[in-house]
């Protein structure tokens, strides 16, 4: 009984000392908006993101299903989340802190955004302030991404480009861009996430030793992420990687494999054991049959 | 059993009073009849309990997902060891050349062929899909224990039964003429049985050609079967099962339970049926030097299979070796080896001890504790895998036999029983041949 | 369509549970029927469209078992049907070019017990049967005690399928160690050969027994569980197939688990879908195997219980305390 109280008393201490700590996003964060209007569209998809990504840990908003940890992950429906700007809710789920995963390589922000507005659908009160760089649509200007394999230096270079009005195609400088190496289960950051210059190019290093497919193909995903232009993405394959093929691991002869797969040895001594054995048998039958012929016809009784 | 024999023995007086006596008890007797029936009837209790089992499924025995192979597999253990002996008697000591085994041997097939028959079944009522064992024939991988196990308990089963069968085809020619009390198809099936036997000096040739390729093949067969069924736990990496010596360990103790079983029914048959004129003093005596050596011979293993890891005591093998010794198990190993084998032993030594009556009480206490120690050597390895047993309901982690389950190896123990009253019964259970070859000889020698 | 194709999976799943009974044997040919026709009209109707778009054909990338990636012409793509025997078919051989390990960080287990409960929703488990358990560690007296989630560890020598008689638990090419409960004959030699206690028993008739009744059984997933045959850990093939993280794996509040491809050498932890390289994860953080001295070779690796963020706090058994 003391432990129990005892521990509960730990317990109520570490949340208070962690929700003592106030967790406010730095104000640069905290003034950031989404770039486009929150609607139907970007709350249904959005919930669709909560629900792959976050609802093993605050549950489902408003119905008070968090899993119990410590300190305990808020509903989001709560008067304490919706307080928060979207900015801060961007940057929180981006970052992380504790227990709370930091989400910035593994949820794009326009995805981050559309989260934020299935969850502003809880709050009857906000009335949504969005982002004076756009007009509100969704509308993403045509930044083209191309991907260089710099071969000397094993590097590949990035350079953005935008259409402009007034002097044709200009390179996009001072944007973030991430890569990532597509592997089966998600994306494998590939370097540090990198600005552009003022020619509107980054250079990533990459990795000498990471697999590729039988022929070093790799698939590589270019990420740029900004508020300006939402999220561009650009998809390509390169033959970078190391050509990688590793035999089936059920190829050999093993005692575990398949009955095909037997060691020969086993296959060997079995099958001479028993035809050996069961060929005597055999021979022993056979000669059942010879006493019985050198028996049929003769009188049996007279040697009784 | 000589190379040659000489067929004078048929022309002998004294061949009609042997096979007289011999010949005797066979039939259906009243006894047989009341001893079948109370036979019959426990056993559909048991098969009741199997059904039980068949429809609910495992879950009515003691075992669980730690303690997965219990009683079932401890009691196929002990068919198959016991089996060994027909082996040990009729094979190694026959072709060694002592007489004494003559009388014997029959009675050694006998066991053999019962318990290898229903050790099949055994293993059947331990597996949890029965339906599917035609499986195992379809899709067997040779890689499997298993699978060697069956390949060769049916090979020792058949090389059992010719070895029972074949030495006695001379006896079932002799005996077509003699058993007029017996039921019209009992006549009939000697008739067929005998194949045309009529003592020929060829066909005593190819017989015995026959039963000595028999011989030595069951030796081979018989070290097989029971060191597969050892290597059923010497492959897994569990302390305890995790040994190298377990064939040998498997075998000798075999030896043990299996001339026990023998002596049982040598002193069954010569009450029941007064043969104490050819299953003599002498016999039980040899019997027990025997039980003395085979025991001796499995003591040694005993020592080696417990002393070295006991002293050593590496983790995993501490806490079973400890379970064992001083723990929860102590007082059944203990028992086990000491009225199973020490006691044994030491009483067998003396010559008192080897008389008929104290042969058939030891011999009793010894295949009793031969069940146990196989039960030992099953279940308490399983208690304590590598990694601990948690967030189980408490019932799982200890082994609880069920009434059930004990039927249904009560039930194995009665069909054993079964078959062994029927070849008893139903034929002559020692080699009235044999017998009066061996009488023939006395008898010109003392003309000499 | 799609009703045709379950009606024909029908069929093949759980031949010994379905009686010969001469109705049941009348819808399934009248549902073999439909189906044909159906198929037979589909075929009919793509060649169609294939002669109409010969001129420009849609492209499609498309992923290969051998995992790269292709072009086809988008309408030259068929389904394939799903039933019982491909569902065995495919399952016995595998996801080709793929070697899936599970790293498990110690240092991140709270015994949130997700993983159990998720695991066991997905296989039809009762709360006490575990395909995955959380044990309560401890080497000797004076070290730290700590949670270890304990799988099967999908041995690359493994000593459970060494053993089986009968073919009915197998290791696929990408290293999975499956069961196939229309096979097995319930001898529990595998049990007895597992060191890890991987493997659970169906002593009795399972859970879902009667709602999953003439389900197709899909050997992926090991549903429908059956009485009188062994059950274990999957590594959920069913989803890896799909391209998704397992079952416990995705359902870990915690971050614990992380899966992936060793021929890819990346993993992806299952809470915050952030991908790493396996060989640095395990260098970085001495990774290591359950019992490697048995050689078993595990597919799963562990990460020390280092500073961790949380006091170790044991639980009472919630089984043994219920049942």
């Amino acid at each position: 009984m003391i432990k129990r109280y005892f521990t509960l008393l730990i317990i109520v201490l570490i949340s208070m000392r962690l929700s003592a700590q106030v967790w406010v996003a730095p104000a640069e964060n905290e003034t950031k908006k989404s770039p486009f209007a929150f609607d139907d569209a970007s709350r249904k998809a959005g919930a669709e993101i909560y629900m792959t990504n976050c609802k093993s840990c605050h549950g489902e908003p408003g119905k008070n299903n968090a899993v119990l940890l410590v300190p305990p992950p808020p509903d989001m429906s709560s008067v304490k989340v919706q307080a928060n700007s979207d900015g801060a809710i961007q940057y929180k789920i981006a970052v992380g802190r504790g227990l709370m995963p930091s989400f910035k390589n593994t949820i794009p922000s326009t995805d981050v955004w559309k989260v934020i507005s299935f969850l502003r659908s809880f709050n009857d009160k906000y009335v949504q302030e969005v982002s004076k760089n756009d007009g509100g649509g969704a509308s993403v200007p045509n930044v083209k991404i191309k991907l260089n394999w710099l071969k000397e230096s094993g590097q590949i270079q990035i350079s953005l480009t935008a259409p402009s009005k007034e002097k044709g195609i200009q390179p996009v400088s001072a944007a973030e861009v991430k890569i990532f190496a597509k592997r089966y289960f998600g994306n494998l950051p590939v370097d540090e996430p990198r600005n552009t210059d003022a020619l509107g190019k980054a250079v990533f290093n990459f990795p000498k030793d990471l697999p590729g497919d039988s022929i070093g193909s790799v698939q590589l995903l270019a990420v740029l992420s900004n508020d300006a232009f939402g999220d561009v993405k650009v998809d390509t394959t390169m033959s970078i990687g190391v050509p990688t093929y590793r035999a089936p691991l059920n190829e050999q002869r093993a005692m575990w494999n398949v009955v095909s797969k037997t060691p020969i040895w086993l296959l060997l001594a079995y099958t001479i054991a028993v035809l050996g054995a069961w060929g005597f048998i055999i021979y022993v039958f056979l000669q059942i049959r010879a006493i019985s012929k050198e028996g049929s016809g003769k009188d049996t009784e007279s040697a009784a | 059993m000589a190379s040659e024999v000489n067929t004078d023995f048929l022309h002998n007086k004294k061949l009609d009073s042997i096979a007289a006596d011999i010949l005797r008890p066979v039939g259906i007797t009243q006894g047989f009849i009341v001893w079948m029936g109370f036979l019959g009837i426990s056993l559909m209790a048991c098969i009741y309990a199997y059904y039980i089992q068949w429809d609910k499924g495992l879950i009515v025995t003691g075992l669980r997902d730690y303690i997965s192979w219990g009683m079932y597999i401890a009691n196929f253990v002990f068919f198959v060891a016991t089996s060994l002996v027909g082996m040990l008697i009729s094979s190694v000591l026959g072709l060694i050349g002592f007489k004494w085994v003559k009388p014997i041997a029959r009675i050694a097939e006998i066991i053999a062929v019962a318990f290898a028959a229903i050790a099949g079944l055994v293993i059947v009522s331990d597996m949890g899909r029965p339906e599917r064992l035609p499986y195992v024939f379809m899709y067997g991988r040779i890689q499997s224990p298993i699978i060697w196990d069956v390949t060769v308990v049916t090979t020792y089963l058949v090389i059992s039964t010719l070895l029972y069968f074949l030495p006695m085809i001379p006896d079932l020619a002799i005996s077509k003429g003699r058993i007029g009390h017996t039921p019209k198809w009992l006549q009939k099936t000697y008739q067929i049985l005998s194949v045309n036997w009529n003592h020929t000096p060829k066909q005593y040739k190819i017989l015995l050609k026959a039963v000595r390729i028999m011989l030595i093949l069951i030796i081979p067969t018989a070290f097989a079967i029971h060191t597969v069924t050892s290597w059923l736990f010497a492959v897994t990496l569990r302390p305890g099962w995790d040994s190298s010596i377990f064939g040998p360990y498997f075998l000798t103790g075999a030896f043990v339970a299996g001339s026990a079983a023998v002596v049982i029914m040598m002193y069954f048959v010569r009450t029941n049926y007064k043969l104490d004129k050819y299953l003599t003093e002498h016999h039980f005596d040899m019997m027990g030097k025997l039980l003395v050596l085979v025991s001796i011979v499995y003591l040694y293993f005993n020592i080696n299979e417990y002393l070295v890891p006991g002293y050593k005591m590496k983790t995993a093998e501490a806490i079973h070796l400890n379970d064992l010794f001083v723990g929860e198990w102590a007082f059944m190993f203990w028992s086990v080896q000491l009225l199973g084998l020490v006691i044994p032993i030491l009483l067998l030594l003396f010559k008192f001890f080897r008389k008929p009556f104290p042969m058939f009480v030891i011999s009793i206490v010894v295949l009793i504790a031969a069940w146990f120690k196989r039960l030992i050597i099953v279940v308490p390895t399983q208690d304590h895998p590598f990694l601990p047993i948690q967030h189980v309901p408490k019932a799982w982690m200890v082994y609880q036999p069920t009434v059930v389950e004990s039927a249904i190896t009560i039930g194995t123990l009665l069909l054993v029983v079964i078959i062994i009253t029927v070849l008893v019964k139903f034929f002559p259970v020692i080699p009235i041949w044999e017998m009066a070859e061996e009488q023939n000889e006395i008898d010109s020698k003392s003309k000499e | 369509m799609s009703h045709n194709s379950n009606s024909a999976g029908h069929q093949h799943s759980n031949r010994d549970e379905d009686n010969v009974n001469s109705r049941r044997a009348f819808f399934k040919n009248a549902g073999l029927f439909s189906a044909v026709t159906v198929a037979g009209g589909a075929a009919i109707y793509s060649g169609y469209k294939y002669e109409e778009s010969k001129a420009g054909h849609d492209m499609v990338k498309v992923l290969t078992s051998d995992n790269r990636i292709v072009e086809v012409p988008r309408d030259e793509i068929k389904d394939v049907k799903v039933d019982a025997d491909q569902l065995r078919k495919q399952g016995r051989e595998g996801l080709k070019g793929h070697r899936f390990v599970m790293v498990i960080d110690l240092a991140k287990c709270r015994n949130a017990r997700k993983c159990i409960t998720a695991c066991q929703g997905a296989h039809h488990l009762r709360p006490y049967e575990y395909h995955i358990n959380t044990l309560v560690m401890q080497e000797s007296e004076h070290t730290a005690p700590y949670f270890m989630p304990k799988p099967c560890q999908h041995c690359d020598n493994p000593p459970c399928v060494a053993v089986c008689p009968v073919d009915a638990t197998f290791k696929r090419q990408d290293g999975i160690v499956l069961i196939d409960n229309e096979r097995c004959i319930g001898c529990r030699f595998c049990i007895a050969a597992c060191p890890y206690s991987a493997r659970l028993f169906h002593w009795e008739e399972p859970l879902m027994a009667e709602s999953d009744k003439g389900k197709p059984y899909n050997i992926e997933l090991n549903v429908p569980q059956r009485k009188g045959t062994i059950s274990k850990c999957l590594f959920s093939s069913d989803r890896l197939r799909e391209g998704k993280l397992p079952y416990c794996v995705s359902a870990c509040p915690n971050g614990v688990y992380y899966f992936g491809d060793e021929n890819q050498d990346a993993v992806t932890n299952g809470t915050t879908k952030e991908t790493f390289r396996l060989s640095e994860l395990l260098k970085v953080n001495a990774g290591y195997q359950l019992m490697p001295e048995l050689g078993t070779k595990p597919r799963v690796y562990y990460l020390p219980p280092k500073n961790r963020l949380f006091e170790f706090k044991e639980e009472k058994n919630p089984v043994q305390e219920t049942t």
